[in-house]
């Protein structure tokens, strides 16, 4: 049995014409003497009648002041792909070929009981064989699975894999089926060397390898999702991105051991980011690394996402998401931390410029004496752009390079961070476009194939 | 919800898959030096830019570059600690060494994405005996720079954590 799984992203099922156009890819795969798998995500993005985003606003327009539990969020996410994958079995049926769609438990996917953001524990595909035996194809809903507590409850809970949840689906499947192949297909040619919406000219690349598109992936590159990728690494089950309504070839994705990759592969962006510095200058030692621990202790009890942190003799930073900063900014601005070592000190917070709640905490402590306010400078609106690559990223001279590069077109860089393959800078969000071209330029990434 | 006792599901043929949520290892790597330029002045971009140049002609690499309010931070191997020494020299810019450092690398997938992870393991870094020198992450890991010595205890610190949770 040739199994190859078929993924299709929102815009591949958006319109009758689209679905009709990947029910077609489906077929032809058949008639190539492939068995067939589909996994399908919600009919169309944001906006769309049927789309995650729009059935979750079913839940939060009753009352936005009411947050809807998680279980039943997963319960409404699902259904756009529950739809989705019936209306694709459809489809096919109307071509002459049978199918069945599929939830994600009765595709075997189980899964932890993490609602909103589940983990794909096991998949027992036994059902998914059988659909293929009967002479159908399985269209199976991505993004879920089920949670099975063992407590002896019937059915399981059913739960949603977060963010590219389909395409992990897919991975996880092919990975499962030992399939010859996993197809991601979207609406652009494979992997680029950019966003094309920043880059138009970023050429397509025609092999990455899975730790290029995985870092690449968990860096902003929307193409396909980093779980996804390492999953296939991990199996080692070709994946290739294509384009439902073009006859691009596509990227394929390999091992390392079958591409030895190249300097530089491309350049990403993602996050809608708030920085943060925190001066603790003033602040002798032993009262810098509790308030330290203070600052981070808030942060981790109220479950806040960091990004690019640092620490340094003046202070500490970081930077956080953006919907996750007001929650930061009502923790910590004008919080008291009064420390006692001999003499009795006391620490005012104070997040960007001065409010009113720090001007109420400052004259409830004048007449307790002196305090020092701890200050943190604030960047809104930033987002993290990366240079990804190989060995190359281990050359000396690449901070400079990419420093120098951005500061001759006046993009302040406010933090940095590396790793293995990537080079990130946190640049103000304003700026990021020029400086992800500017960076494309300098690595002469249009170049690259 | 607690983990399923896998005996219970009675789910047979099963492909396991995604690496499991929090810490999964953590690693000590000696061997390293960490340099931190500080004073820097007015136009600390160009003066940053001076430092980066002046080690690029050394044809040293370094890692886990920060920047700070008044300079920069990063490490290089303990080895290449005097070239870069002998490098800044001439610049004339406040700068300490400090040998004998040690990364302690705490791996846990996607930890950026993990609610309060990050901070958890900064701020039981910060909490320990040990005196953290330097921080970095990435989407995969945390890196944090202590002395040699400090390291076993750290690792120790962040391991019985996640025993704990």
């Amino acid at each position: 049995m040739r199994v190859k799984v078929m993924k299709f992203g929102g815009t591949s099922v958006a319109t009758p014409e689209a679905r009709m156009q990947s029910a077609l890819r489906v077929v032809s795969a058949r008639e190539q003497g492939f068995s067939p798998v589909v996994v399908v995500s919600a009919i169309g993005r944001k906006g769309a009648p049927y789309a995650t985003d729009t059935l979750i606003n079913l839940l939060r327009e009753i009352d936005p002041n009411v947050e809807p539990d998680a279980r039943e969020l997963d319960l409404m996410a699902a259904c756009g792909e529950i739809l989705s994958s019936v209306i694709f079995a459809h489809t096919l049926k109307t071509l002459g070929h049978r199918a069945q769609a599929y939830r994600g438990g009765q595709a075997g996917i189980r899964t932890d009981g993490v609602y909103g953001n589940a983990r794909i524990i096991g998949i027992n595909p036994t059902s998914l064989f059988r659909s293929i035996e009967e002479g159908c194809i399985p269209v199976v809903c991505g993004f879920q699975g089920v949670y099975v507590s063992g407590d002896g409850a019937p059915g399981g809970e059913l739960t949603t894999l977060g963010r590219g949840g389909s395409d992990t689906t897919g991975a996880a499947i092919g990975a499962a089926m030992k399939a010859e192949a996993v197809e991601i297909f979207t609406d652009v040619d494979g992997v680029k060397t950019a966003d094309p919406d920043y880059v138009k000219q970023a050429p397509t690349l025609r092999t990455v390898t899975y730790d290029e598109v995985a870092e690449l992936a968990h860096l902003g590159a929307k193409v396909v999702h980093p779980r996804a990728a390492e999953i296939a690494m991990q199996y080692d089950i070709p994946i290739w991105v294509k384009n439902t309504f073009s006859d691009d070839p596509g990227t394929e994705i390999v091992k390392r051991e079958d591409f030895p990759g190249r300097r530089v592969t491309g350049v990403s962006h993602t996050g809608k980011l708030v920085y943060l510095q925190f001066d603790l200058a003033e602040a002798s030692e032993p009262h810098r690394i509790e308030l330290e621990g203070r600052i981070y202790q808030i942060v981790s009890e109220h479950g806040i996402n960091l990004y690019m942190v640092n620490l340094s003799p003046s202070g500490t930073g970081f930077a956080v998401p953006r919907d996750q900063y007001p929650l930061l900014r009502d923790l910590l601005d004008a919080l008291v931390v009064p420390l006692d070592e001999g003499q009795k000190s006391i620490y005012l917070f104070q997040i960007g410029p001065r409010t009113r709640e720090v001007e109420m905490q400052a004259k409830l402590l004048e007449p307790l004496g002196s305090y020092k306010c701890v200050r943190a400078a604030l960047t809104e609106g930033c987002t993290m752009v990366s240079l990804i690559g190989h060995e190359y990223m281990q050359q000396a001279g690449l901070f400079h390079a990419v420093l120098k590069s951005l500061a001759d077109i006046q993009i302040p860089v406010l933090q940095t961070s590396d790793s293995d393959f990537s080079l990130s800078v946190l640049v103000p969000e304003a700026d990021a476009h020029r400086a992800v071209r500017a960076l494309h330029d300098r690595f002469g990434l249009a170049e690259v194939v | 919800m607690n983990k399923p006792p896998k005996a219970a599901i009675g789910w047979g043929g099963e492909t396991e898959f995604e690496k499991r949520r929090g810490v999964s290892s953590v690693e000590v790597r000696e061997g390293y030096a960490q340099v931190h330029v500080s004073e820097l002045g007015q136009d600390i971009v160009n003066e940053r830019l001076a430092v980066l140049e002046a080690i690029t002609q050394t044809g040293v690499s370094l890692d886990f570059l920060k920047l700070t309010p008044s300079g920069l931070s990063f490490l290089v191997r303990q080895e290449e600690a005097e070239s870069i020494e002998e490098c800044l020299q001439p610049l004339n810019v406040k700068h300490t060494v400090r040998p004998d450092r040690a990364i302690v690398l705490v791996s846990a997938v996607n930890i950026r994405d993990e609610e309060g992870l990050l901070a958890d393991l900064v701020h039981r870094a910060i909490s320990s005996a040990a005196r953290v020198d330097h921080i970095s992450d990435m989407h995969d890991r945390l890196l944090m720079v202590v002395r040699a010595s400090d390291a076993p205890q750290l690792k120790e610190c962040i391991l019985e954590a996640q025993d704990a949770s």
